[in-house]
């Protein structure tokens, strides 16, 4: 297996707000659904970039990586990472929290 | 004998921490644990199974990394560290292990961490070449990296063109 390099920690990730909405269905039980609103609101998340493959890329990635907070977890080639990031990370900003290995 | 670790007072500003992940090198993690206890443990493992060599990275107070040098499957690095937690007794190391099962790799941190700083090799026995060897060359590829960064944060990115919604 590949030696890889690993970026984690705790981050502040911008999600949408989800408002709750009742329908009557046909047969007559009112269910609860969750819809996306256009709000966004700010919530701590934890997450972890994996990157595995030269150094250039590596350098690269992990400087990105500063800048977009990982979807999950995230194990992906560092390549992979610079020519799609939008598909890893999201908006965000990382923050001091005690974060285990 | 402990050397004196010096330089500790640097300090990474960013507040995510950069590890390095693998799973053919045994890597232990020791927690609260003086450092005669973590070499004793390191000396016995070394020997039990055959590891040839091994390195102690001292992360913090108490705090102590343990890197060795034979190469290992996945299976017999879990078989390795479980043995180590199981008869030390230690539960920080214990739950350091189940992390790194279900991760499926471990990883040992090598840029600073809140108040603590980069971990700094402290102690050094047998054999250096083949994991042990891996090991300081991605820690190099990284300090790099750790030392590149702060440069670019200062500098003025246009967050917009990095950050694609």
């Amino acid at each position: 297996m590949t030696k890889k390099i690993a970026v984690y920690g705790t981050f502040m990730a911008k999600v949408p707000v989800k408002q709750r909405y009742w329908k009557r269905r046909r047969d007559g039980i009112r269910q609860r659904y969750w819809k996306k609103t256009t709000r966004m609101k700010s919530v701590e998340k934890r997450g972890r970039y994996e990157f595995h493959g030269k150094g250039k890329h590596l350098y690269r990635a992990v400087v990105k990586a500063h800048q977009l907070m990982p979807k999950g977890f995230v194990d992906v080639s560092a390549k992979e990472f610079l020519e799609h990031p939008e598909r890893y990370g999201s908006e965000g900003s990382w923050i001091d929290r005690k974060v285990e290995s | 004998m402990v050397l004196k670790v010096h330089g500790l007072t640097e300090k990474w500003n960013l507040k995510s921490v950069i590890g390095y992940t693998d799973t053919e090198t045994v890597k232990l993690d020791f927690d609260n644990t003086p450092f005669k206890a973590v070499r004793y443990w390191a000396l016995r493992t070394m020997k039990w199974f055959k590891l040839e060599g091994f390195i102690i990275l001292k992360s913090s107070k108490d705090n102590y990394h343990v890197v060795f040098d034979r190469k290992v499957s996945w299976a017999e690095n879990m078989r390795i560290v479980a043995w180590v937690s199981l008869l030390s007794h230690n539960g920080m190391l214990e739950k350091w292990f189940v992390m790194q099962c279900i991760k499926r790799g471990s990883t040992l941190r090598m840029s600073s961490k809140e108040d603590k700083p980069s971990p700094r090799i402290v102690f050094r026995y047998g054999d250096q070449d083949n994991q042990i060897n891996d090991f300081l060359k991605y820690r190099k590829i990284i300090r790099n990296i750790i030392k590149k960064l702060p440069r670019i944060s200062e500098s003025s990115i246009d967050r917009s063109e990095l950050i694609v919604a």
